[in-house]
């Protein structure tokens, strides 16, 4: 009972992160339709940067949080305005293309500068002690981690909901022709949203990296897994990134439990059988 | 007609050349020349799929490495096995993967196809990792490659000159027939599917049925290069299959132009002996070669076969009809 208990939890963790990487991912997906390879880059970078930034200054997770996310924004505007738009006319191929060798060398200049083994992040003070919730003993950070998320979604839902500006990006997502016509700047939304999907990725890099430690195959690790989220919950949508994360943190954890040789392949074949009942994804509009 | 023939005086100078290629080069070399051939035909199967029907796939190692890890099983568990066989047992789970996976596939394109290549391939890999008991997981499978049987008598495969003459045989022949395909009708559909499906569909063409083909044909030609990779290295580990060997391909593949025949062979050319010369100079080649895979995604989105025309055109001031633009195989153009 205990033991499906912990794991349940450590699935809504594993959820929690997934969701933070796979928001910006379906978003950015939907609006450009660009499949992002460097996405998961990006959470790396987060986390590298934030494992530097707490080597400096002792160990302050809070300034890393304040800091990387501000640095990856900077970043994801300038990947989008300087190396994204100008192959945008020459179609999805090559922005695609560019992405994937944006996540090639931002992994080879990881190694290059951080090396290739594992890198211990260690958060101290409150984070680092446990609390007993439902009968069990858990540590305070991995409820940290859900939280971020939780929060960083209902701030998300906000202002995609509630905004002005979040009916131009859901427009955008839908008909950025259209959009474009009404006379707003679209290119300019896609390098908004761009940079924020980047930064999100970054804060998941570096709330993740105490918990997962550091090390340069960590973007591959949950690429995988947050391109199977956009495609079970349908691409470009937000609820449904929510519902597959959840989903697949469960599948993660629990395939861990019990058969620990398929946890990895148990992913796949939801996302199979998915594609096969409905294959635009659980909230996803059916293609054109 | 009359290019037609400087088509096939090419490609009959091009395994001329590769035949007396064991005569000039040192073992090393040559060992470099038979991986040159492999991938070769890895990345003109690539580029029917990118270049020709615009559909980026991100599983292509999957076949790769599911027919090398099928050659290789087949040497170690089946005795007496001849190297024709063992490769003809590696094509068959290439095929039956192509089909089912294409079946999956058929109705998407773009980025859902990139995608959705990508995680068959993830799942094809997690497998080759943790079925230890199969695979070799970390380990991977080492084995010696059987002689080449040809009923009155047998040729050693030992011997590096007598695999490659086999692989220049064997690939060529591939290649050569790929480069056939590519005149067809069924070659000629694909690539104005690519161009305007709708329209082919109100023409009266199954344009499914039509990808479903190419997806099969360009799997089992993938398959066959992964076993004839395989059987050079004499080793195959979860490497065959990871998305780093779909990387190489597309890189080597759009490094050479994705328009043209014959550009992934002189991407492939370039991006093994490039790779061998950097390796030996910089522990760091791999991000000098993102770097460069970058700038050329920037400033030569065509590749170097467009590049070449485009020199080649400023030079000659010859004017080509299209501009060059598409790799619609027009009559007589390779």
């Amino acid at each position: 009972m205990h033991e499906v208990a912990i794991f349940f939890l450590h699935g809504l963790v594993y959820a929690g992160l997934l969701f933070l990487v796979s928001a910006g991912l379906t978003l950015i997906f939907g609006m450009m339709n660009v499949l992002n390879f460097a996405h998961a880059a990006m959470y790396m970078l987060g986390a590298y940067f934030s494992y530097s930034v707490m080597l400096h200054f002792s160990g302050q997770l809070w300034l890393s949080i304040l800091i990387c996310p501000l640095i990856l924004l900077v970043i994801g505007a300038l990947i989008e305005r300087f190396l994204l738009r100008p192959v945008h006319k020459l179609g999805h191929v090559h922005e695609l293309l560019m992405t994937f060798g944006l996540a090639y060398i931002v992994t080879e200049l990881v190694q290059w500068y951080w090396g290739n083994y594992p890198l211990a992040v260690n958060v101290s003070g409150f984070l680092n002690s446990t609390v007993r919730i439902i009968g069990i003993t858990y540590p305070v950070y991995r409820i940290f981690i859900f939280f971020c998320a939780v929060f960083v979604g209902v701030a998300m839902a906000l202002i995609l909901y509630k905004t002005r500006l979040g009916i131009i990006i859901r427009a955008t997502v839908n008909d950025s022709e259209m959009v474009s016509s009404l006379g707003i700047n679209v290119p300019l939304v896609f390098t908004g949203v761009f940079a924020v999907g980047t930064a999100l990725s970054g804060f998941a890099g570096v709330i993740a990296g105490p918990l997962l430690s550091v090390f340069p195959g960590m973007a591959n690790e949950i690429l995988i897994d947050a391109f199977v989220v956009i495609v079970v919950g349908g691409f470009g949508s937000l609820g449904g990134a929510v519902l597959a994360s959840l989903i697949i943190g469960q599948l993660q954890s629990f395939g861990v439990l019990l058969i620990p040789q398929l946890s990895m392949v148990l992913v796949y074949l939801l996302m199979v059988s998915i594609l096969i009942v409905k294959p635009s994804g659980l909230f996803g509009e059916e293609p054109l | 007609m009359r290019q037609k023939n400087i088509s096939y005086a090419v490609i009959g100078v091009l395994l001329l050349a590769g035949a007396l290629m064991p005569l000039v080069l040192k073992q090393y070399h040559l060992y470099m020349m038979t991986e040159i051939v492999i991938f070769s035909l890895f990345a003109v199967s690539y580029n029917l799929l990118l270049g020709y029907a615009g559909l980026l796939s991100f599983g292509h190692a999957l076949f790769f490495g599911l027919s090398g890890f099928a050659t290789a099983l087949a040497i170690i568990h089946i005795p007496g096995l001849t190297i024709l066989n063992t490769v003809l047992i590696g094509l068959v789970p290439s095929i039956v993967a192509g089909v089912v996976i294409g079946g999956l596939l058929l109705r998407h394109k773009g980025s859902y196809f990139a995608l959705l290549t990508l995680a068959f391939s993830a799942l094809f890999y997690a497998i080759a990792i943790k079925w230890y008991a199969v695979t070799g997981g970390d380990n991977g499978l080492n084995f010696t490659r059987p002689d080449l049987n040809l009923g009155i008598f047998t040729v050693s495969m030992a011997s590096l000159a007598h695999f490659y003459y086999l692989v220049l045989i064997v690939v060529g022949a591939a290649i050569v027939f790929c480069w056939y395909f590519t005149h067809t009708a069924m070659g000629k559909t694909i690539v104005l599917m690519r161009e305007n499906e709708e329209r082919m569909q109100f023409l009266g063409y199954n344009t499914n049925a039509a990808r479903l083909v190419l997806f099969i044909f360009t799997g089992a030609l993938a398959g066959l290069a992964g076993s004839f990779y395989v059987l050079h290295f004499e080793f195959v580990s979860h490497k065959a299959v990871s998305l780093d060997m779909t990387t190489v391909v597309l890189l080597m593949t759009f490094v050479g132009g994705t328009k043209k025949f014959w550009g992934p062979i002189l991407g492939v050319f370039i991006y093994i002996i490039f790779q061998n010369y950097l390796s030996e100079i910089t522990d760091h080649w791999a991000l000098f070669m993102g770097i460069i895979f970058i700038l050329m995604v920037l400033f030569v989105p065509g590749g170097l076969s467009e590049f070449l025309l485009k020199v080649q055109r400023r030079l000659f001031g010859k004017q080509v009809r299209n501009g060059g633009e598409y790799a619609v195989p027009e009559e007589g153009r390779s």
